[in-house]
């Protein structure tokens, strides 16, 4: 070892040692006395109750709106400063709790929602008839999962890219960003799914990263995420084209249910067959009435003159039937009454006798009146 | 007739025959063939709905850096 430095050289021995040391460090603390200088540096003090570490970092690096008093989380690596005091260069900070989570979430929702980046207006359906699928999310979470299981089993016909990234802590970010980017420059996609399952407050704070929230409004190809459960909300969901309650939820709304389809087709198939038989019935029915509207023609036209010419000829028929009767009747009646007047009773009941038997002297004859039967003696016979 | 066509094809033109049926353009003596017709594409879509998987590649890029 030197017998000695230069103030130069040892804050780089220093600092080498350090980086050697300290490759990446966690800090977590309360910040205070947070600052940015000529809109391009961040400092600020993260302390506990009894030490204080002086913190530097690019505003670019700065993704979650932080304040004086948050408690956060710090990945960096320690150095000397060329003034020899010590420092603390940060790559990533998240805040460290629900509250300072909401706190920082509600503040980059406000700016962000000035800008218009959460508009209605710029979302865009999903596609339809989607056959190519972009899929960011953790291959080996639950979530995922859960998500090829439903897509497969509800529809089969679809490519699914998947790029596999973190889902969550301080990396989880800058790879979806990354992946989104693949996607956007070097893929035929036509709709991009970032999933992630279930977790903490903490576990989902990778979502509302604002580079990455930025960087899903901007995507080219239309965004779904599926992060969470229900209740959970990322300002990625708010940036997204469209926003799934659950991975699963993702499944369902870009994929037609495969069942559904084949109850569709059927029903679509019984209707047409209804069709057919309404039309087949209709025709009959048109066809009943024509032939109903003839029958009636060739009554009126044909069988009622016919019959009624019949009535005519049957009431002449019996017209001259009855006249032929009456002249009958009245023939039968001169004769009976010319009967009457013949009639034998008839002469006896006017007085006259009818004498039978042989006419000769002592002979007995029969004499006949309208009352009375005699037997007489003939004692004399003169010629008149 | 339509084994060249995609399943989503074949349901545009499963909707499109069946939309004839309630055409002006519906005639009764047709109707029977165009009813055969469109039962054949149902049965395709059905086999194809019963058949089709999914095709899943996880790309080996790596995003971590």
């Amino acid at each position: 070892m030197k017998d000695s430095f230069t103030p130069t050289e040892f804050i780089g021995v220093v600092n080498q040692t350090l980086d050697y040391a300290y490759t990446t460090v966690l800090i977590e603390g309360e910040v205070a006395s947070f600052k940015i200088n000529q809109g391009k540096w961040v400092f600020f003090d993260v302390k506990d109750e009894t030490s204080s570490i002086s913190c530097f970092m690019p505003l670019w690096e700065l993704r979650i709106p932080i304040e004086d008093g948050m408690k956060v989380l710090l990945r960096g690596k320690p150095k000397i400063t060329k003034l020899g005091k010590f420092s603390f260069t940060v790559d990533a900070i998240k805040p460290v709790g629900e509250g300072n989570l909401k706190k920082a979430f509600e503040m980059l929702k406000k700016k962000l929602t000035k800008e218009g980046l959460f508009d209605l207006a710029k979302k865009r359906p999903i596609p339809k008839d989607l056959t190519k699928l972009g899929v960011i999310s953790s291959t080996g979470a639950a979530g995922y999962a859960d998500f090829i299981k439903i897509i497969n089993a509800r529809w089969g016909d679809m490519k699914v890219v998947v790029a596999h990234t973190q889902v969550q802590g301080l990396d989880a970010p800058d790879q979806i960003m990354r992946a989104l980017s693949y996607f956007n420059e070097k893929s035929e996609v036509e709709m991009i799914a970032i999933l992630r399952g279930g977790g903490s407050a903490d576990d989902l704070a990778c979502f509302n990263d604002e580079k990455l929230v930025r960087a899903i409004a901007a995507s080219k190809i239309p965004v779904i995420t599926g992060i969470g459960h229900e209740v959970d909300e990322s300002l990625a969901d708010l940036a997204a084209d469209v926003r799934a309650s659950t991975p699963s939820n993702a499944a369902e709304m870009l994929t037609r249910d495969k069942v559904e389809e084949k109850i569709k087709v059927k029903k679509i198939i019984d209707r047409t067959e209804q069709v057919i038989l309404q039309e087949i019935n209709r025709a009959k029915v048109i066809n009943r009435e024509k032939v109903e509207k003839i029958s009636r023609g060739v009554i009126v036209k044909y069988i009622e003159p016919m019959l009624e010419q019949c009535q005519d000829k049957m009431e002449n028929c019996v017209d001259v039937i009855k006249n032929k009767l009456k002249e009958l009747m009245g023939a039968l009646e001169h004769k009976m009454r010319l009967l009457e007047i013949l009639n034998p009773e008839k002469v006896l009941e006017k007085g006259y006798a009818i004498l039978s038997g042989k006419i000769s002297l002592g002979n007995v004859v029969k004499i006949t009146t309208f009352r009375q039967e005699i037997e007489a003696e003939i004692k004399k016979i003169k010629e008149r | 007739m339509s084994e060249k066509m995609s399943l989503n094809q074949k349901i545009e033109k499963l909707d499109a025959e069946v939309e004839w049926f309630y055409s002006d353009d519906f005639k009764l003596e047709e109707a029977v063939k165009k009813y055969k017709g469109a039962m054949q594409i149902a049965k395709e879509i059905e086999r194809d709905l019963n058949e089709l998987k999914n095709e899943i590649e996880v790309l080996s890029e790596d995003f971590s850096k």
